[in-house]
């Protein structure tokens, strides 16, 4: 897991830091579960996610919009996403449970991924991005 | 205040054109000195930016509450032209009609004074926070007509009056909302969120009116000294954030066929005449309805809670107003000495509409569109009135509440909810939320004054100030 927040006035943003292109994602993912849900997440259940964009950024933003939409209209919290990229596609095997008032309650809704600012860098020490959270 | 900005006023600045390649007009904005300390420069290069798309008439303009948002600024207005101009879902933000009303009750503050119980059976009654579902149940037909209905379906249903609808923006709907526009996946969210009232921001708070400052007004809007009142901050929930969503996916596609150049990607837009800007703005306004219903819901549920603990009547507590603080309207307004339709952005900003104004209840029309102002947890918030000089100068806009000057992880890493909670339980208000992050991420201290605020849209004569209300308690998600 390797992503810090950084500060936002209005809203939250993660710069997240990876060797691959597929653990960004990954962290990215974790990244939204953490702050809509807390640090207190199993992985118990199975859910696959199936997505082609245009481009690798619009990629990585459509993947946590479906994230944040299976999550809130299946009620799962997930913990872990495993990501496979192939040029523009994406297939994402995540684990998770479902959501529990008791143990989830700690995070704060995401209204929505922006675009703003959201660019993945590569560069020798890995891939690197910022995620802007509308909460 | 920043290089390259040139003061207008005393409390009016401009961004002249060439601060950022392209802008098509200059950028206002509206700001004490004060203000002006916490003002953030990539604020400023935001409202640069919306200056850059095409149509946009007069000025880019922003309310004293500015602050860093994505796209637009919060607090940032623009009209576009209908025919060269553009839509644009930045300037509306995820949360479609995030607003706010206020409902009075026969109750004084003594009333409520210590009654926790109350601030408990509202937190239990109302959905919040987090995973929190509704207790009705709607089908996906009902959900259709609420979204053509909005405020209005909710009444229609039971769950409210009629003066519920004529104290409402719109009267409670958009007659432009077209449910077809909204996808299968928003609507999937939107089902089982009636009535709930979500988290960051959002609240439901009790209040008192603690000093008005005219009188007139203030009969007119029904508040007197001392009394209770009730507001409620919400949005258009999951549905509205997916439209926003599935929407900006569609019209960055949009951008690069009709080959609109822009500064940043949020500011993704397409012509207002176009397919898909039509097809945004219906699914805007059927969310927005949405929003409006579901105020509707939760003002219906928190009259029930308060009729049961006080033995009140509904009718003893009536709708001041509702607002729609992140919308996009066609609006007429004069422009160059002409009337003109346009469409007018308020992202983060509040309709102040003059008197007389269409679209204004008659009983108000002399006074002025009411103006609700929500400030934070132990902060004041205010009703002012809408002004003449409003419409001639921000397409009758105003500000929308405090605006942020502290980042969520600031304020988490400084305040705890628990001492939060302390120092409000000292002033005698109780709060309750889901969790302690919630209550430290609003807490008073990383907001802006919503009295510098007030001031600042008062002097500048946007709108006025009615009353002025402090906080008692209330719940947030």
């Amino acid at each position: 897991m390797s992503f810090i927040e950084v500060s936002h006035t209005a809203d939250v943003k993660i710069r997240a830091r990876a060797p691959t292109l597929e653990t960004l994602f990954s962290d990215a993912c974790d990244a939204l579960m953490l702050v809509m849900y807390g640090s207190s997440r199993k992985g118990t259940i199975k859910k696959e996610i199936t997505i082609t964009s245009a481009d690798i950024d619009s990629l990585l933003l459509d993947f946590l919009s479906e994230v944040l939409f299976v999550s809130e209209v299946e009620g799962m919290v997930f913990s872990k996403a495993d990501v496979k990229i192939d040029g523009l596609n994406l297939h994402a095997e995540l684990k998770g449970e479902p959501f529990t008032r008791k143990r989830h309650a700690k995070g704060t809704e995401v209204k929505g991924i922006s675009y703003s600012g959201l660019s993945i860098r590569h560069d020798a020490n890995g891939f690197m991005v910022d995620i802007l959270f509308d909460v | 205040m920043l290089q390259g900005i040139k003061r207008i006023d005393t409390h009016e600045w401009e961004v002249p054109v060439g601060f950022v390649a392209g802008m098509r007009v200059p950028a206002r904005f509206f700001l004490s000195e004060l203000l002006g300390e916490s003002l953030e420069p990539g604020a400023i290069q935001q409202l640069a930016n919306v200056a850059t798309m095409p149509g946009i008439i007069k000025n880019s303009l922003a309310m004293p509450d500015i602050h860093w948002g994505y796209g637009f600024p919060i607090g940032g207005v623009a009209a576009f032209d209908l025919t060269e101009g553009v839509i644009s879902p930045g300037g509306v933000g995820f949360d479609i009609n995030c607003g706010v009303r206020l409902l009075t009750t026969p109750l004084v503050k003594k009333d409520i004074t210590g009654r926790h119980d109350l601030i408990e059976t509202l937190f239990h009654g109302v959905p919040t926070g987090v995973g929190a579902k509704s207790a009705l149940r709607v089908t996906g037909q009902e959900l259709d007509t609420m979204m053509v209905k909005g405020a209005r379906w909710a009444v229609e249903a039971g769950f409210g009056e009629q003066n519920d609808l004529v104290r409402c923006e719109e009267g409670g709907f958009m007659k432009e909302a077209n449910p077809k526009e909204v996808s299968a996946k928003a609507k999937q969210r939107g089902i089982p969120q009636g009535g709930t009232l979500g988290s960051g921001n959002h609240f439901l708070e009790l209040q008192v009116v603690s000093e008005i400052y005219d009188q007139t007004a203030a009969n007119a809007f029904g508040l007197t000294k001392d009394q209770v009142c009730c507001m409620i901050h919400c949005g258009s929930r999951g549905l509205g954030h997916q439209v926003c969503t599935d929407h900006l996916k569609v019209l960055e596609g949009a951008t690069r066929r009709y080959q609109i150049k822009l500064p940043d990607r949020q500011l993704a837009c397409a012509p207002i005449s176009s397919p898909e800007g039509r097809a945004y703005f219906g699914a805007m306004a059927a969310s927005a309805n949405y929003a409006w219903a579901n105020r509707q819901l939760i003002t219906h549920t928190t009259r029930q809670i308060l009729k049961k603990m006080f033995s009140i009547d509904d009718k003893e507590m009536p709708l001041v107003y509702d607002v729609a603080h992140n919308v996009a309207k066609i609006e007429e307004h004069l422009v160059d000495g002409r009337k003109v339709k346009v469409c007018v952005h308020r992202k983060g900003a509040t309709r102040s509409f003059g008197p007389h104004t269409a679209d204004i209840p008659d009983k108000l029309s002399s006074v002025g569109q009411p103006v609700i102002i929500p400030g934070s947890m132990g902060t004041p918030s205010f009703v002012l009135r809408g002004t003449s000089k409003a419409m001639e100068r921000t397409f009758g806009s105003t500000c929308h509440g405090a605006g942020r000057v502290m980042s969520r992880t600031q304020a988490k890493k400084k305040f705890s909810g628990k001492e939060v909670m302390a120092v409000l339980a000292r002033q005698g208000i109780f709060v309750k939320a889901p969790n302690e992050a919630a209550i430290a991420d609003e807490a008073p201290d990383v907001y802006k004054s919503s009295q510098e605020v007030v001031r600042v849209v008062h002097e500048v004569g946007l709108s006025l100030l009615v009353a002025r209300l402090q906080p008692l308690g209330g719940i947030k998600g």
